[in-house]
Order: structure tokens, then C-alpha cells, then sequence
């Protein structure tokens, strides 16, 4: 009893620490097999010819294969169910390589020494195509992006969103203030500190299993379905423990190649990237450019906002085709606007391509968004929190473009109680300084989704089930990146059940033996799986007081579950005891299975603030100060929910300043390919960080919990992006606020 | 040259305080030689070159990247990895601290960051904040923000120190 708002440690939070936690890489297998790629040096090219002779005379060298020898089917690594119409550009080794990083050949080997030494005697040769390294030349570059046989013509734009809601000419012609802002954000990368790995065996009935850290079991099934045209059941798909995705770990992308090696093999094969290789050759984030028109009422009211918005998402079509869709519906979920034209496009280039990280969309959109709005704000003389709570949505707002109900929308409470606890008023009207330091404050707000309603079928399949030892076991098909959603999920079981933590066992997801969820994707864990186990533990609750009154001739209204067992006024019973006493008379254990189907898709917000130090001389910025407000609607586990949002800034601070993979314009290359030359924010660099929950309970959430994980990193940079203008009286729209960038916005 | 082409020599290692015996190469990392040879797998692996941390060991009680020592110069020395840090089968103090004050999200970075910060305050026992943020400098963790990882360093720190003067006074 109690569970629920309790700050409890992970419930596999003891193998974390002591090093037990068996990662995809740990276990030792006899003939593991190591395979390694190729990866091309060129952003566009065809592969002519591959010479493997010197390494196939290697000793240890099991195999070589390339575009020649393997799978041509199409297929996209982004989609999470079979038959999702998304364009299949991608190949496992395509004939036509398109960026730096793209995938050649590979070698499978005895050791991952042998096979990494074989792949440098590879000798290929390529006939070195043109390359579009910028979305300016992307732009230029149209036509339809699949021919009349529906094969990848890798012509532009992929996808393009288009709203036009209310009178926004009208808009402008009315407004007392019109401003006008281009922000431009970069590729960043996840760093998960695991790099991308899998594995995969043969398994009996002609099947191959793949063990991997993905985001979602039935999706690596459907990609690597796709890419090997075979039935998706001969694929056994089951979730490792997974070191950080962040997104970056949403799409399978060694898995097809995995399986594809262990089938041709029948070894055990584990493929593994280097660091360099993770940075390289899977994801980033897409780099996006936008321009923003707002236009003010003389009171504050934003009257109207005119949005043009290019999205980069690199060489293959991935997810990128969602993405204007997905910043257009964060977009207009934080403020009652009453006319919107948006124009939003996804564009291909010959660079590394881009997919889910933290917010999909939301973190470029934001940027966007707020950085805009600030300017507006300087502009036009209004205060940066009153002009937002002057047009923020409150609860039961509708949004223009889906007509959805955003639900229990406390974006003001975050503003409001942020700004004070912030100290916003006083702080806000202090001058920054005139010496080499200065000092400024801001601010951001900022909205996300809760799950994948009205996109997907957002249903869940939740079964709760009393062992024969008298432990529960929670099956769904389950996720767990790291962020604790295990935890709060057998929290919320706990909860309905009267039991401890300690009583709730978590299996993790399995092709075999869960129903199909969507996975851990789209801030849907706690608000949409945990309705689904608060769902099934009611009726687990219902079905061991059933049980118990058989063995305790009592009433099951009279019975109660609590601390482990089943109890009246006047008996009890343990719960392993009731499971030996049913199991004693041949009696099914009880068990409950529950789908819950949402309807629904309100919005978490938040609201956050920032103080920070520029030094003038050398453009380095320092974070002195940090609040995150957040509309969480319940915290199901404080600690929990704040290590989200102290995440989140980590990520979102060197969104801001440091982090770019920064392709080279002229050879397709990353600059930032190691952690040496990609920074990330560390100990010493993280400010001092102050968490405030607005719980003010989402009626349709599980204890009225809304979802954290992604709003999380989401306003940080332009909190940042705009403290820095505000300490500085520059307009830097330019993420990250390099060193040398300030300094030049100084000089100007 | 291949791989297999490398002259392999005995290596004698002190790990955990054991000493193992393990034929290698003589430019095998330490972190290969402890993870893959030994089966040690708390310890991680994120880049193999020196910038992550989750690789982390104790070098006679001072914390080093062990992706960038050769298993050959690690002989004659103390070696402690995360698996040598569990007392008797329970957890440490530090790890205790870790897990009550959510300084652990996925875990990969766990090990490294518990023996960099053992490390620490076996060399700094009187906790300084701001020293423990400047001794993970060199740990990533892209899960946590670090802060609360701080905390829990911290909060151990002052339980050693309380530990001590108890024990100084139960003494006097
Ligand atoms: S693996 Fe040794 S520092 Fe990263
Ligand atoms: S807990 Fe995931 S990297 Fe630190």
C-alpha cells in the first residue's frame, strides 16, 4: 500500500550497481562469432567491386558479404509493425552507397580482432557519385520520391505537412507588433554510453533468435522481416538490458545483418559498433532550419504565427518522414492561437540519416518556437512570462490540427509557480553587467505528447499472474531504457495490490510470449502501459480475493490485499500460501489480463528557467542557475520523475551550447565523431538544478500520471539559448552558441 | 601483421584480491583482458579511449581508465573492479548510495562511475562537493545530469565520516 508517490530505487536498481545486470555484450558464449563492417568513406557512390581474397586467406575469417551476396529487399529500420506503408530506401548493403558511414560490407570472424583487422584488407573500388550535403542543394533537388515501380528515386522533399488554420493574413494586418525569427538547430547524437549492439542464433523449427537493446521487440521483428523477406515468426525477437537509447536505439539497425549472418552461419553472432562507428554510421538527431513569424496584439495576444520549417534527415527516409508532421503537432499545443500557417518539409542529403531522439521533433520545434517568441517579447517591450501566460492553453483546450482535447493543461501552474520559486520578477529586471562576465535569466516553455493517439493504435496488453512462490509477474511487452519505467510501472501494481515492489517481478519484452505494444517510444510508458497494469492489477485484485475466499470461507467484498497477504477482520492468508493451497487442490493460479486502448493524448508542459554567465573574452557560457516546472499530472515516483528531467537538462544544455556532429560541407564527413571531438555536458559543467512538480492529476492517466521522459530535455536549449541573448543583448538563433559564434555576435 | 601472428605471453594479474593467471597479447588493454578473459563484465565499455569512463578501475586504490592500460603493465598492482566492491555479498555503502538517491538510469555507465567516485573518497575522504564534481569530470553518464550521482557520493562521504568519529570515540 502506499507505492504510489514514493521515492523507491529501481527494482533491478542492485544488479545496476554491483555490475551483475547482463548487458546484450556480457554474457560469454562458447563459438561466439564477431562480425565487423565496411563502412564507406564516400557521401555518394557506387560500389563497384570487392576483393576479399587476402582476407579470406586469414586465419579466423569465417565469411565476407556485400551488396552482391546478401538481401536486396527494401526497407525502412523506422517502422514498428509489418505492413506500415513508410518508404523501403534502405538496404542492408546498398549497391549505391549514400553517406559517409553507409554500410559496404562485412566480415565475420572468430574473434572481433580478426574481423576488425580483415575489414582494413578489404579492397573495394567505387565510381564516386555527386553529393547533396545541404539542405539548400536538397532543396533544388525535386521530383517524386518513389518511381511508377515504387522504387526510391532519393528525390525531394520525402514528406511535406501543410496547416492553415484561421485568417493569418488578417492576423498580421491587425497586429501592433510583427516579428520575424530564422533559429537553426544542429545534428546532434544520442551518446548512449552502451554503443549500438546485437546478437542472434539459430533456434529450432528453421527459426534465428535476436537478442538486442531495442526500443521495441516487435519492431526489430517487422525490420528485420522487411529486410530479409522472411516470415516475421521465424524471427525470435527478445529485449536486452539496454545502456541508454535515448532514441538512438529505436531502430534496428545491426539487427537485420545480425540474423542474416547467424542464418547463413548457424554460429552464434554478436555484431557491436566502436564508438566512432556508433557516432558514424547510426542516428542523430535531424538538424532543422525554420523561420518564424509572429504577430503580437498590443495586449500580448499572438494573433497569428506564419512557420516555414526544413527538416535534414539525412540519406534514407527512416522516421524523417513524420517529423513536420510531429513539429507542427507540438507546435500548436502550447498556445491558443487563433490563425497558423505552417509549411513544414523533410528533405533528403547525402549525409548520416536521422531518427527518434528525445522528443522527435519537439526539442526543433521548441528551439523554434520560444527562441522566436522571446524576440518577440524584447521586441515588443512585454515581460517573457507574462506574454506566455497570456496565451498559454489551459485545461480542455482543443488543438487545431488534430481536434484533440490536451486534457489537464497546466502549463500556467509551471509558469507561474516556476517564475516565483525562480525568483523571475526580481532576477529578470536586473542588468547584466558591463565587465567581461554577464549574467543574464531565461526562460522557456514548452509541451509534449502522451503516447501515439490518434496515429497508432495506441493499445496495451498487460497480464498480472500470482506464481506458485507467491510472487506477482507483470507480463507486457516491456522496455525498460534505463529511465525506470520497470519500476514505476510495478509500483502502480504494487499500489492495486497491496503488495511492496519487492512482490512484482518485471519480464522483459519477447516476441513469443508478450502481445504486441508499440514499445518504449513516444513518452507512452506510464501514461498508456501503466493504465493497462493498473488495469489488470484491479482485475488480479478481483481474482485473488476470489481464490482466497475459497480458501478462507470468507466473502471476497470482505477480503483485502495487503503487505503479501489476503486478509478479513477476522483471518488472512499469505499469498504463498494461497498459491501452494490452489496449487494443492489443482486450481489455476489467478491471473488477469487487461488491454487498456487510449483515446486520448493530453499534453505534459512545463515550464523552465535558467541563469547563466557569458564570459565576453572567450564566448564560453557557464549555467549558474536552473529550474525545471513540470506538469506532470501525478508522480508515480518522484526520484524517478526528477532524474528524467535532471537527464534531460543534461542533453538539452548541450543541445544548446556544445553538441554537433557537425557534417563537413565539403566531404560529408562528421567532425564530431568521438567523444574527444563531440562535448557533452559533464559533472563540473551541470548547474545547480531545482525541480517543482505541478501534480494536478490528468483524469485519464494511471493516478492521474502524465509522462515525463521526453518534455523533459525539451525547453531547455531555448531557455538557455534565450538567458544567453538576454545577458548578452544579442539575437543568436544559431544552435549550439559555440564560443566562436558568440564572439562573433559580440563583434557584430 | 594478423592478430594471431602476436607473440602471447603469461600475464599474472592481482585482481580483487586474487591472483589470476591469463595467457595474452602483449597490447591487450587491461579492460579486454578483465572483461573477455577474466569474465569480470561489471566493467564497461563505451568508447576504449579514455573519454567515457565506464571503464574505470582501482590501480591500488586510485581510480584508472582501464581501456587505456595494457594488461602488462597492470602487473604488481592491486587491481579492484566493481566486482571486488561488494562486501560479503552485500552492497557497499557507496552503492547503497547510489541506489537511494537515484543516481542510477540505465546502468552502463554504473560501474565505472562507482569506482571512480570509490576512488575519490578513499584519496578525499572529507567529501567536498565540489571536488566530488571535478573527480567524475572524466565519467559520462547521459542518463542521470550527474547531479544526483553527486549527492550520492556526498551523502556517503558523510556516512564514512560519521563511521569514523563513532568509531574514534568508541575508541577513546
Ligand atoms: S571505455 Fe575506457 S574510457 Fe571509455
Ligand atoms: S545511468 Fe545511463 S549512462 Fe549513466
Amino acid at each position: 500500500m502506499g507505492q504510489v508517490g514514493k521515492r523507491l530505487a529501481l527494482i533491478d536498481g542492485v544488479e545496476k550497481v554491483t555490475g551483475q545486470m547482463r548487458f546484450a555484450a556480457d554474457d560469454a558464449v562458447a563459438g561466439l562469432a564477431h562480425a565487423a563492417l565496411l563502412f564507406s568513406p564516400h557521401p555518394h557512390a557506387r560500389v563497384l567491386s570487392l576483393d576479399a581474397g587476402k582476407v579470406l586467406a586469414m586465419a579466423g575469417v569465417i565469411g565476407v558479404w556485400w551488396h552482391q551476396t546478401t538481401p536486396q529487399n527494401g526497407y525502412n529500420s523506422a517502422i514498428w509493425l509489418a505492413g506500415q506503408q513508410l518508404l523501403a530506401d534502405e538496404r542492408m548493403f546498398p549497391a549505391v552507397v549514400r553517406h559517409v558511414g553507409d554500410r559496404v560490407a562485412v566480415v565475420l570472424a572468430d574473434t572481433e580482432a580478426t574481423a576488425r583487422a580483415a575489414i582494413e584488407l578489404l579492397e573495394v573500388t567505387y565510381d564516386v557519385l555527386p553529393a547533396i550535403l545541404s539542405p539548400e542543394g536538397a532543396q533544388a533537388h525535386t521530383g517524386p520520391t518513389v518511381d511508377a515501380d515504387r522504387q526510391p528515386t532519393y528525390l525531394n522533399p520525402v514528406a511535406e505537412v501543410a496547416l492553415d488554420h484561421g485568417d493569418v493574413a488578417a492576423a498580421f494586418a491587425r497586429a501592433s507588433h510583427v516579428s520575424q525569427t530564422h533559429v537553426t538547430t544542429p545534428r546532434s547524437h544520442h551518446c548512449a554510453i552502451e554503443t549500438h549492439v546485437c546478437r542472434a542464433w539459430p533456434e529450432a523449427n528453421d527459426r534465428i533468435a535476436i537478442h538486442s537493446p531495442c526500443q521495441s521487440v516487435f519492431a526489430v521483428q517487422a525490420v528485420v522481416a522487411q529486410a530479409l523477406g522472411i516470415a516475421a515468426d521465424r524471427l525470435h525477437v527478445t529485449k536486452s538490458p539496454i545502456g541508454g537509447s535515448f532514441g538512438g536505439k529505436a531502430e534496428p539497425i545491426l539487427d537485420p545483418i545480425c540474423a542474416f549472418l547467424a542464418m547463413q552461419t548457424g554460429r552464434v553472432v554478436q555484431l557491436q559498433l566502436s564508438r566512432h562507428e556508433t557516432f558514424t554510421a547510426t542516428r542523430t538527431r535531424s538538424a532543422t532550419e525554420g523561420r518564424m513569424r509572429i504577430a503580437l496584439a498590443a495586449d500580448g495576444r499572438i494573433l497569428g504565427r506564419d512557420v516555414v520549417v526544413t527538416v535534414d534527415i539525412g540519406a534514407y527516409c527512416t522516421g524523417g518522414a513524420y517529423l513536420p508532421g510531429s513539429m507542427l503537432q507540438r507546435m500548436v499545443r502550447l498556445y491558443d492561437v487563433p490563425a497558423e500557417r505552417y509549411r513544414g518539409r523533410a528533405v533528403y542529403t547525402n549525409t548520416l540519416p536521422t531518427g527518434a531522439f528525445r522528443g522527435y521533433g519537439s526539442p526543433q520545434i521548441h528551439a523554434l518556437g520560444e527562441i522566436a517568441l522571446d524576440l518577440a517579447a524584447r521586441d515588443a517591450g512585454f515581460d517573457p512570462v507574462a506574454l506566455r501566460l497570456r496565451n498559454i492553453v489551459g485545461p480542455g483546450a482543443i488543438d487545431p490540427w488534430q481536434g484533440l482535447n490536451l486534457g489537464n493543461a497546466r502549463g500556467a501552474d509551471c509558469l507561474r509557480r516556476g517564475a516565483k520559486a525562480f525568483g523571475w520578477e526580481t532576477r529578470a529586471k536586473l542588468a547584466p553587467g558591463t565587465g567581461r562576465f554577464r549574467r543574464g535569466v531565461g526562460m522557456a516553455a514548452a509541451t509534449h505528447i502522451n503516447g501515439c493517439f490518434p496515429g497508432d493504435d495506441e493499445s496495451t496488453t498487460a497480464t498480472l499472474g500470482l506464481q506458485a512462490d507467491g510472487g506477482i509477474v507483470l507480463n507486457c511487452a516491456l522496455h525498460d531504457l534505463g529511465c525506470g519505467s520497470d519500476t514505476t510501472l510495478a509500483q502502480i501494481a504494487a499500489e492495486v495490490l497491496g503488495l511492496g515492489l519487492q512482490n512484482i517481478r518485471v519480464t522483459p519484452a519477447d516476441t513469443d510470449t508478450c502481445t504486441y505494444d508499440l514499445g518504449t517510444r513516444a513518452s507512452r510508458m506510464t501514461y498508456i502501459v501503466g493504465e493497462a497494469v493498473r488495469k489488470a492489477a484491479l482485475a488480479l485484485d478481483q481474482a485473488i480475493r476470489d481464490a482466497a475466499a475459497l480458501a478462507l470461507n470468507a466473502a471476497a467484498q470482505d477480503l483485502t490485499l495487503l503487505q503479501g497477504c489476503v486478509q478479513s477482520a477476522r483471518t488472512r492468508i499469505s499469498l504463498a500460501d494461497l498459491a501452494a493451497w490452489l496449487v494443492a487442490r489443482k486450481t489455476a493460479l489467478p491471473s488477469a489480463t487487461q488491454t487498456h486502448r487510449a483515446t486520448a493524448n493530453p499534453g505534459s508542459f512545463a515550464a523552465h528557467f535558467a541563469e547563466v554567465e557569458v564570459d565576453t573574452l572567450t564566448g564560453r557560457v557557464q549555467v549558474t542557475d536552473y529550474l525545471a516546472a513540470h506538469d506532470i499530472g501525478r508522480a508515480i515516483n518522484p526520484m524517478l520523475v526528477e532524474g528524467q528531467i535532471h537527464g534531460g537538462i543534461q542533453i538539452g544544455l548541450g543541445y544548446a551550447l556544445y553538441e554537433d556532429v557537425a557534417v563537413d560541407p565539403g566531404t560529408g564527413r562528421l567532425r564530431g565523431d568521438s567523444f574527444a571531438r563531440y562535448t557533452l555536458a559533464n559533472a563540473p559543467e551541470m548547474p545547480p538544478i531545482r525541480t517543482l512538480l505541478v501534480e494536478e492529476a490528468e483524469p485519464t492517466g494511471p493516478f492521474g500520471a502524465k509522462a515525463v521522459g521526453e518534455i523533459a530535455t525539451v525547453a531547455v536549449a531555448p531557455a538557455l539559448v534565450n538567458a544567453v541573448n538576454a545577458a548578452l543583448g544579442t539575437r543568436l538563433t544559431d544552435l549550439p552558441l559555440l564560443p566562436e559564434r558568440i564572439i562573433l555576435a559580440l563583434q557584430n | 601483421m594478423t592478430p594471431d601472428a602476436i607473440p602471447r605471453d603469461r600475464l599474472t594479474l592481482w585482481v580483487n584480491g586474487r591472483e589470476v593467471s591469463v595467457i595474452a597479447d602483449p597490447h591487450d588493454r587491461l579492460s579486454h583482458i578483465l572483461r573477455d578473459r577474466l569474465g569480470l563484465t561489471g566493467l564497461k565499455e563505451g568508447c576504449c579511449e579514455g573519454e567515457c569512463g565506464a571503464c574505470t578501475v582501482l590501480v591500488d586504490d586510485h581510480p584508472v581508465a582501464s581501456c587505456l592500460m595494457l594488461g602488462f603493465q597492470a602487473e604488481g598492482v592491486r587491481i579492484t573492479t566493481i566486482e571486488g566492491l561488494t562486501q560479503g555479498g552485500g552492497l557497499s555503502g557507496l552503492q547503497q548510495a547510489f541506489l537511494t538517491y537515484g543516481a542510477v538510469q540505465c546502468g552502463f555507465c554504473t560501474p565505472g562511475m562507482v569506482m571512480a567516485a570509490e576512488g575519490h573518497l578513499r584519496a578525499n575522504p572529507d567529501g567536498d562537493r565540489a571536488a566530488i564534481r571535478h573527480a567524475l569530470a572524466g565519467n559520462i553518464c547521459r542518463c542521470t545530469g550527474f547531479a544526483l550521482i553527486v549527492d550520492a557520493v556526498e551523502s556517503e562521504a558523510e556516512r564514512r565520516q560519521a563511521d569514523l568519529s563513532n568509531a574514534m570515540e568508541a575508541g577513546a
